[in-house]
């Protein structure tokens, strides 16, 4: 993984995602569900 | 063949991305690339969009240089080194005015937006990307290109916001200064610190839910991702080079759209209220003009306390270069655009208190460089502007004039004007303090402390007799 030599930081490269509007908002959404639903998968794997 | 340079030194503001270092070596101001910078600076001057920026005059002018002869400078091995053009005279973001801040965002974001359209991006987003030629923003970062990797948002947003956004909205929206914001934190404003002065209705303010609120609230609760896994997360989403170009346009909507909310001291009316006839200026304007052209064009001149700049502009007549230097931020910006508007390419103008002038900032104090350190002037301008150092701020007369030939090289002209205690300015400066506080300002011993420290060629008393001027050798 290449990383710059700035961190960049991790909730300013989502911040921008919103800030480049309508479509951005929903990229900054589906991380937010994504990482909800890996979650909820994580849980149930761990139940079972 | 390396040749061995006898004066090399490594510039103590360009430590932070290590694959390249700017360095000055024989009066040349070089980069020094590793490996992967050579490839990516290779990359860059074969693109499209690079070349007309460099032409335009828009990056710092840059050619690549036979690295053999620099192969072992500044204490590494380069694969390639550069060479920029010398930036007439160093100055740093919280120098500048509001219209100054903004159009050299405004330049950053123009070159992103250029750079992102050709598959490039910058690895930073710092004011401190950024110089002057006279009014004419030039960004200097070279080492900063890089390709750009697809899905992947700008690595440079925080900083920009930090160092350029934040500090334009506090004085757009609030009507603060924000000059000994960026002079007291080199890294700029944290969104934390912004999101406390933006509260109630404020949060509505424009760039402010976002680029403030949301910025911050995203930062905390994100604290613990790190940033690698949060890019992944933000390709698989599918956030892509289009939308990282809508982000860039709409902060460039955003900054271009800002105006100052000034609160305008009185300084701001001085030409206009000031005590001066009509016979003094004229006679001000050809002592000044005599000075300009006693001994060959001046490189650089120094005009303290330059205020709506007509000296400075005088002096752009007979001088390479002139650093307009005034207290008052809204003055610098009235002068700023007043010289854009004329297109006046040599004239610098900064905010600078010279009871307070920018002291070294950064690492140890030294990655940005103190104003007295900056370089020292062929010729300084010092009119009106003794009284409101010995009597407004307190300074001994004697250090005033320390103060004003230590401006100078050696060998350098100074021409400072001594406002007579009798004069009304003199006077209104002198009606704040108790009497009898400044028994030594007087113009006999202006004269006495002059001649102690330069050898005096010429004097003048204005018309009006409450003003001299004097034009000095320092240490001739």
């Amino acid at each position: 993984m290449h990383l710059a030599y700035l961190d960049a930081g991790s909730g300013s490269l989502i911040v921008q995602a919103v800030v480049g509007g309508v479509a951005g908002a929903a990229v900054a959404a589906k991380l937010y569900w994504r990482r909800l639903t890996a979650r909820y998968r994580r849980q149930r794997t761990d139940r079972s | 063949m390396t040749i061995p340079h006898t004066d090399v030194r490594t510039d103590p503001g360009s430590f932070r991305d290590p694959a390249n270092r700017v360095f000055y070596a024989d009066g040349e101001v070089l980069r020094g690339l590793d490996a992967r910078a050579a490839r990516d600076w290779r990359a860059l001057s074969a693109s499209d969009f690079f070349p007309p920026l460099l032409a335009a005059g828009k990056v710092c002018g840059t050619e690549a240089v036979e690295p053999a002869r620099f192969a072992a400078v500044a204490g590494a091995q380069w694969a390639a080194v550069l060479r920029h053009e010398r930036i007439p005279f160093v100055s740093h973001p919280y120098e500048w005015s509001f219209g100054m801040l903004r159009d050299a965002a405004l330049l950053h974001l123009e070159i992103l937006r250029a750079a992102l359209t050709a598959g490039f991006t910058t690895k930073d987003g710092s004011a401190y990307n950024l110089q002057w030629r006279g009014v004419e923003p030039v960004f200097i970062d070279v080492g900063s290109f890089e390709p750009a990797r697809d899905g992947e948002p700008w690595a440079g947003y925080r900083q920009f916001c930090q160092t350029m956004l934040y500090p334009l909205l506090l004085t757009a929206h609030l009507g603060v200064d924000f000059q000994p914001w960026l002079r007291a934190q080199v890294d700029g404003i944290p969104p934390e610190q912004m999101r406390r002065l933006f509260t109630g209705v404020r949060r509505l303010l424009p760039g402010v839910p976002t680029h403030v609120h949301l910025h911050s609230a995203m930062q905390q609760r994100n604290a613990d991702a790190a940033s690698g896994e949060v890019r992944e997360q933000l390709r698989g989403a599918g956030f892509s080079r289009e939308l990282a170009l809508a982000a860039v346009r709409r902060i460039e909507r955003l900054v271009r759209r800002l105006r100052p909310r000034h609160v305008r001291s009185h300084w701001a009316d001085y030409q206009r209220t000031c005590s001066y006839s009509a016979a003094d200026r004229a006679a001000k304007e050809r002592f000044v003009e005599l000075a300009l052209t006693a001994a060959g064009p001046p490189r650089l001149v120094l005009d303290l306390g330059a205020n709506d700049g007509r000296y400075a502009r005088l002096a752009a007549r007979y001088a390479g270069y002139v650093v307009a230097v005034e207290q008052d931020p809204a003055v610098v910006d009235e002068l700023y655009a007043a010289l854009r508007a004329d297109e006046q390419r040599r004239v610098l103008p900064l905010v600078l208190d010279l009871a307070d002038p920018s002291p070294g900032g950064g690492w140890r104090g030294v990655e940005r460089a103190a104003f007295a350190t900056r370089g020292r002037a062929d010729l300084v301008l010092a009119l009106a502007v003794v009284h409101h150092l010995a009597i407004g701020r307190n300074v001994p007369l004697a250090q005033v004039v320390d103060q004003l030939a230590d401006a100078c090289l050696p060998g350098g002209r100074l021409v400072v004007e001594f406002v007579h205690p009798e004069d009304p300015m003199a006077r209104r400066l002198l009606a704040n303090k108790p009497a009898g506080l400044f028994p030594d300002y007087r113009p006999d011993e202006f004269a006495r402390l002059l001649a102690a420290r330069c050898r005096v060629e010429r004097r003048v008393e204005l018309p009006g007799g409450t003003r001299t001027l004097y034009q000095a050798v320092v240490g001739g």
